[in-house]
Parts: structure tokens; sequence; C-alpha cells
């Protein structure tokens, strides 16, 4: 046997570590892909889910989603559903991410610096739908996924709305990273709980929905259409406003909206 | 007063070595000297050079409190008798209020003494609970350490009400003192040895530990549920209109925590303090000189979504805790740096982050208290490279 | 060399020789994964698997690593049993890996880690060097558990999840501490560790 510092022992010590190392690294890897995959699937389904009010604990989210839940994307400026046959890489159900496709060329745009109130810059020309069904199989909420800069961090959440159109049936953030005790309380259950039955559009289909600074005056007839502000932060207050009004104005899902509407009435 | 001297003398039997309580001696020993001068007399050659020592020193950055206390209580009964009229139909809420109008007072913001008995019975209860507390981490700090009680801790019990908002609950104030003599202090080795000004790191925990009771815009005024954002506060929010003139914030007429709001009041203070030789005008004047250069250098800049930029020197001076800061915080002789160059410094850089994070950071409004427990921490690295330049010099100059 | 004495290898790391307390390694990951004690928990764990295992390969091959590539050898050992740890946590915890996001990589840099393989395993033989990590990997745990144990149930006032203390804001009586869900404050958390720590174990304190 060589000794010991050797050049050759040297390299035939670096090939076999780096040789047991890898195959033991890709083994991993390739082995336990399917159950990450898995993994991140039922995340997304479960946070769906969650926004619809359909989530508890121990359920069995994926025989849920099947059920209730029909998922398909939409062009944004036309409001057209684009049919899977279009679907490639980037833009498909399973592997929905919303910055994957703002950032690529294909289906990302930049928005003007005066119509980009919720701060992303670039936005996704198409946005995966969530369309809840009843018992009965007919459209009970439709689920919209909203995005949007707060103070320190990109807010990612759902909102729900209802097959009218304007009320809103759910609102929740699945991932941030707002000040704890602050901005955080985003994530509060009561808070949370206010936007339940809000309006987000008037009689003449004009966006009102708006989270004011402060606590909403109940008596206002106005208040129907307002979110108390979180206290002592301002600035995610703002950006939750920005965002949610962005989502659901012309530049968001309102072409989708307006076509929905259309069509319910012919 | 003999009779008093007699009493004392009588029991220190029973505190010192041998006798029945031994260990609470620093307990005993501080009530003495507090009452009369300090039984020890130096016996060798003594190096004092007058009459001022530690107590006497703190007594005076005392007294230049006091005008500034006044202020407290009058604005503090002032602006929730604005609140409250501004109600209709105002139901008392809180014990203080409650009280107040037991005593047969009513509420009117236009009166002297209704407006400085409401802020009493907001202010005297939050410092009480600070002796209570604090003291009492004092003297078990020094019963374990067998040393003697300082009388730095009677400058913190009275600073550390001054810069916390009215209506914060008395759990906090426990909570918060206690952090800034444990943490800011003791863990040091005692006054002398801190780094941290023990109040404002008291205040800083609070800040961030329970932001809603200490920031936002609900705080300000001792009025349930009141919103009644602080000028500052105003400032940095476009969408919100500036409520007080410039002279109402430097009387002191503003929201604001309890001793922070009248840059008059503290400003005779400081006249005192310099006079006085106890505060160092080197630190003030170099606070000052930071902050108005920063201040402009943002004006000049200017930004179309940041009103915070906008914002003049002469704002800056009496908005939120900036004077107090400069004043009264920015001195504490042991957390400050030590040499004369090291203060020109350390006032400087205190003045430039005091604006850097007013106007640049969304979420915090002020700043004062972070500049200044920042630069505390750089205290001794400034200190050291004045003292190396200095031995340098000396080198060249004498070989 | 005298016969090892397995128990103090294991024990002595947790108090008398613990490597945040005393030696100061490893901090970041412990400001970073602690706001919660689950997270703490799969983390200590990640990381007592780590050294473990690092210290018997490195201490198996020692005899024959050139003094030359020794670092390198160390750092592939390393690198690719934190890649494994982490493919695993992504499998089996992916709630707790959304959490703990970059940290499990970054076990590679934590010093301990390293450290253990260089002053210990690459001198002694693989059974003690095995325990030695096992033992190194358990006092960062205590700390990690200790402060997650504080920041969660002071922060949240949850214990693993659990509420304990029902918070305010959904209509409970205590005022959760946000300090405590701040970074810093596993800061402080330590330096009492520490406090107490060197109060039972006056000779750890440094001049």
């Amino acid at each position: 046997m060589a000794k010991k510092d050797s050049t050759t022992k040297t390299i035939l010590v670096a090939l076999g570590v780096c040789f047991v190392a890898s195959i033991l690294v890709s083994t991993a890897a390739v082995e336990l892909k399917p159950i990450q995959e898995n993994n991140k699937k039922l995340d997304l389904l479960k946070n769906i889910l969650a926004a619809g009010d359909l989530y508890q604990e121990g359920i069995d989210i994926n025989k849920t989603f099947e059920e209730k839940v029909s998922a398909q994307i939409v062009d944004l400026n036309t409001g057209n559903v684009i049919p899977s046959t279009e679907y490639d890489d980037v833009l498909n159900i399973e592997n929905f991410n919303v910055n994957v496709l703002a950032s690529s060329a294909k289906w990302g745009e930049d928005i003007t610096a005066t119509d980009d109130i919720a701060g992303i810059k670039r936005k996704p020309t198409a946005m995966a739908i969530y369309t809840v069904m009843d018992d009965s199989n007919s459209v009970e909420k439709y689920i919209l996924p909203i995005y949007g800069k707060g103070l320190w961090s990109t807010l990612y959440g759902f909102i729900a709305l209802d097959k009218d159109l304007h009320t809103i049936k759910g609102f929740t953030f699945y991932q941030h990273g707002e000040t704890p005790g602050l901005g955080g309380e985003v994530d509060n259950p009561k808070w949370k709980s206010q936007w339940i039955g809000k309006q987000a559009y008037d009689a003449d289909g004009n966006l009102k929905i708006e989270v004011i600074k402060g606590i909403v005056d109940q008596t206002s007839d106005k208040a129907k259409y307002q979110i108390d502000g979180l206290s002592g932060s301002t600035l995610t207050t703002r950006g939750v406003n920005n965002l949610v009004r962005f989502w659901l104005s012309e530049n968001g899902y309102g072409p989708f909206l307006n076509k929905l509407k259309g069509d319910n009435n012919g | 007063m003999k009779f008093l001297r007699t009493i004392l003398d009588k029991q220190s039997k029973h505190f010192e070595e041998g006798g029945k309580f031994p260990k609470l001696y620093p307990l005993f020993e501080a009530i003495d000297t507090l009452l009369y001068t300090s039984g020890k007399v130096t016996s060798k050659g003594s190096h004092v050079r007058d009459a001022l020592d530690l107590k006497r020193m703190m007594l005076m950055v005392i007294y230049a409190l006091i005008p500034a206390i006044i202020m407290a209580l009058y604005n503090t009964g002032f602006q929730s008798n604005i609140g409250i009229a501004s109600i209709a139909d105002y139901e008392p809420t809180g014990w203080q209020q409650q009280f107040f109008l037991m005593i047969g007072l009513t509420f009117d913001s236009t009166s002297i003494l209704s407006n400085m008995v409401l802020g009493a019975l907001y202010f005297f209860p939050i410092y009480l609970v600070t002796l209570a507390v604090g003291g009492f981490w004092e003297v078990l700090f020094a019963v374990v350490r067998k040393h003697e009680i300082n009388e730095g801790f009677f400058v913190t019990s009275i600073l550390f009400p001054l810069i916390l908002p009215p209506d914060i609950p008395y759990w906090q104030v426990a909570l918060g003192i206690t952090f800034g003599v444990v943490i800011g202090k003791e863990v040091f080795g005692g006054v002398g040895m801190n780094i941290l000004n023990p109040a404002l790191t008291g205040r800083a925990f609070l800040f961030f530990a329970y932001p809603a009771q200490i920031s936002g815009d609900k705080v300000w005024a001792a009025v349930d549920g009141m919103s009644k954002a602080s000028p500052l506060g105003q400032f940095a929010d476009s969408s919100m209109q500036l409520t007080a003139t410039w002279w109402d914030s430097f009387i002191g007429l503003i929201p604001g925590s309890m001793g922070e709001t009248s840059t008059l009041a503290i400003l005779i203070g400081a006249a005192f303090l310099i006079i006085t030789k106890i505060g160092s005008w080197r630190t003030m004047l170099s606070v000052l000189v930071g902050m108005v250069l920063m201040a402009f250098t943002f004006n000049l800049i200017g930004s179309d979504t940041n009103p915070m930029f906008a914002v003049t020197p002469a704002w800056h001076l009496v908005l939120g805790g900036f004077a107090f800061g400069a004043v009264f915080m920015a001195t504490d002789p042991v957390s400050a740096a030590f040499t004369n160059t090291g203060k020109y410094y350390y006032g400087f850089f205190i003045g430039v982050l005091v604006v850097l994070v007013r106007v640049v950071n969304p979420a915090f409004p002020e700043g004062m208290m972070l500049a200044i427990l920042f630069m505390n921490v750089f205290a001794p690295i400034i200190d050291r490279f004045v003292i190396k330049g200095n031995i340098k010099r000396r080198l060249a100059r004498n070989g | 060399m005298a016969k090892a004495n397995y128990k103090e290898i294991v024990f002595d790391p947790i108090f008398k020789n613990n490597p945040i307390a005393l030696q100061m390694l490893g901090i970041c990951s412990a400001l970073a994964v602690t706001t919660k004690l689950e997270t703490s928990l799969v983390m200590s764990l990640a990381v007592v698997v780590v050294i473990a295992f690092s210290n018997l390969f490195v201490s198996l091959i020692r005899n024959h690593v050139p003094g030359s590539i020794r670092i390198l050898v160390e750092m592939t050992i390393i690198a690719s049993l934190v890649i494994i740890a982490d493919q695993f946590i992504k499998a089996f915890a992916y709630d707790v890996s959304k959490q703990l996001s970059i940290f499990v990589g970054l076990i590679i840099t934590n010093c301990i880690v390293m450290g253990r393989a260089e002053a210990y395993a690459l001198k002694n033989p693989p059974l003690q060097s095995f325990m030695d990590g096992i033992g190194n990997g358990m006092g960062y745990a205590v700390i990690l558990l200790v402060v997650g144990f504080f920041r969660e149930l002071l922060g949240s006032g949850k214990f693993f999840g659990i509420s304990i203390f029902s918070l305010t804001n959904e209509g409970g009586w205590y005022l959760g501490n946000g300090l405590m869900l701040l970074a810093p404050s596993a800061f402080f958390l330590i330096a009492f560790f520490i406090w107490i720590l060197r109060t039972f174990y006056p000779d750890q304190v440094e001049e």
C-alpha cells in the first residue's frame, strides 16, 4: 500500500471519499424525491382548503380537494380559461408558483409603476383559480391567490369570493415575515374572520373593499366595505390593503370576474 | 434631627459584621447615607478635590429633571382632559379617573389643578412601581454581592417613568425596569461597569416585547381606546394631518412619552446641568450638530414617497425623545464616552443615527432610544481610539 | 491511551464542556431556529446525527487520510451527511422543514461539527468518536431546547404548539412577549443559561 501522504494515495482517498459520498447523497435524493413532491403538493392543497374553510386537522387532503375543488388556470388579461393543452413546465396546476411565472418571459409581464400598488414589479399573466363546489355540484365560491409587499416581506395568501362575486368568504395568508405582534397579526384568527361577509364591490361593480387605519365604525354605511387596520403597524396594514385592491382590480382578477358575471347573466 | 441620628447609630450594630442582620447592611447604609453624610472618613491621603460625591451629583441630575417632571404631570393630564372632552357622554375608565372624580375634581383641560392632579395620578403610580421593583433588584444584588447600594438607581428610577407612555400597564413597567436593572446594569457588575443606559435598556425591552403598548397612536393619551398620534407619527404618515404647531411641540403640549414632550423644560434642565458642570455640554452640542447636519442632508436629497425627508432640523429637535435623550440619556457618565474628544464623536453619531432611523427606517418612527443604545455600545471603542491617538501624538512629540 | 470512559465522553459536553455555553460555537443556528420547540427539536436531532456520524466516518478513515486533504475530506463527509439529513427532514417533516428553511443546510458551516472532527475524531477510535459526537450534539441540543422552550412559552404561550397560556388576541389573558419571537432574545436566554451554568461550575468563568 502506498505511503499515507503520497500523491497516489491522496488522489485515491479523495476519489474514494467523493465516490461513496456521491452515491449516498444521490440515493437519498432520488429515493426521497416522490415523498417530498407529495408533501409540497399537499401543503399547497392544504392552504387552499384552509382559505375555503374546508380544512380540518386529520382530513384526507387529496380526497377533500378532489371532491370539493376544481382548479383551472385563467389568462388574467382576457379572463379566459387556459386549456390544459397549453400547460408547460412553468405553467401547470401541480407546480403552480407565482414567482416562477412572474419572472418567466412567456407568462410574466412588468407592471407599470403607477399600477404597481402591491409592490411586486412583475405579475404572472395567468393565475390558478380554485372553484369550490357544494354538494349539489354547483359553484359555491372561488379561491383566488393573492400576494404583495408588506413592511418587511412579501405576503402570500388567498382570498375567497362567494359565487355572487362580491361577498368575501375567506381570507388568509400562508406565508409572510412581518413583525410578530404587530404586522404578524395578519395571522390572528379574530382579524381574519372580519373579512368574511364583507363586500368587495358595490352594486355597480366598483372596487370598494379597503383596510382602513384604526377601527371600523360599525354604524357607518361604509362598514360593509371596511376592515380594521392592524394596530401599531401602519405599513403592513397599507400593504395588505394595496395588495387586495390590486388583485381585485382590473390589473388583477377584474377581467376574469367580469367574464364570470357575464356568463352568469347570460 | 439629633433624635434620628441616635436611632440610626443604635441600630447600626445589628447590621455590622456579627450583628443580627449583616446581610441587610447595604440597605441600612443606603438609608443612613441618604439622610446623613457618609460615616466613613478617608483615613489616608485623600484624592477627593471637592464636596461633590456621586450622591450629590445624582441629586443635581434630579433637580435638573424637575421642570421636565412638572411638565410631564401637566401635559399628561392636559392630553387626557382634551381627549375626554372630545368624547360625548364620557364614561371614566381606569381607577385613576374614578379616583379623580371621587375627590371632587372635574375633567377640565383649562384648569391647571385638574391637569396636574390627573397627570400625577398617572405618573406617580408608574414611578412607585419602578422604584419598588427596581429597588428590590438593587438591594438583592447589593446583598448577594456584598456591596453598597448605589444612588445611581434614583436617577434611573426617575428617568424610566418619564420615557414611558402614561397608560402603560404596571406589570410591564415592572418587567421593563427589571430588565433594565438586571440585564442593563447588574450583569455587567453594577453601577460604573454597565455598558448600556439601564433606563433605556428597560424601555428597549418593552418596545420590542410589547410593541402594541408603547408604540403606534393609541398609547400617548391616557384615554381608553383614544387614537392620538404623536406629531412624529403624523410626520411619518402622509395620510395624517399634522395637528400640532412647532410651539406646541416646543412647550410640550403634544401627545408623547410623559417626560419627553416639553423641549422647553428639558432645555432648562440642560442649562442647569451645564452650569453646574454635571452634564457634558460636549455631548449635548455634538448630538445637536449631528442631528442638524443629517436632517439638512435629507432635506436636500428630498423624496417623493417618504414625507420624513422633508422634516427640518427645528422640528427634529422638538419631536419625540430627541431633547430628553440628548440632555439626560446621552450624557449618562457611565455609558457615554469618557474622553472629551470621544464625547464629540459619540454625540455626533447619536445625532446622525437618530435622524437616519427616523427618516429611513419604515418600522420605527422614533430613533433616539436606539441611537443612544447603539452608541453606548461603541463608546468604549471610541475612547480606546482617542487614547491611542493621544499616546501616538505624545510619542511623536516627545520621541 | 487510557481506557475510554464513555459516560464522561457523552455527558461532559452537556454541562461541563458545553459547545455553545463554553466554547461559544454554533450560535447562529441557535438564534435562528428556536422560536418554537418543535423546530428546535428537529434541528437538534439533525445536528446530533450529523456530528455523531461525521465523527464516526472521519475516525474510521483517519489512518488513511493524507494530512494535505484532511479538511476537504472532512467537509465532503459532513456536507454529504447534511444533505442527506436535509432530504430526510423534507420528506418526513415537511412543515418543520419549511420553517427551518436554509438552516439545516447551514449545519455544514456549524463550527461544532467541523471542530469535533478536527479536534477529536482524527485522533480517536471510531466508537469513542461516535460517542463524542453524540455528547457534543446533545450539548448543542440542550441549549436549543431550553431556548426554544422559553421562547415558545413566553412568546406565543405554547408548548410544542399546544396552548399553555391563552393569548389575549385569542381572548385569553396572556400577552405574548414579542421580543421572544425575535432572534436577539436567544442571546439573552443563552446568556442566562451561561450565567446559571457558571454559578454551578465557577471554573468556567474566564478571567
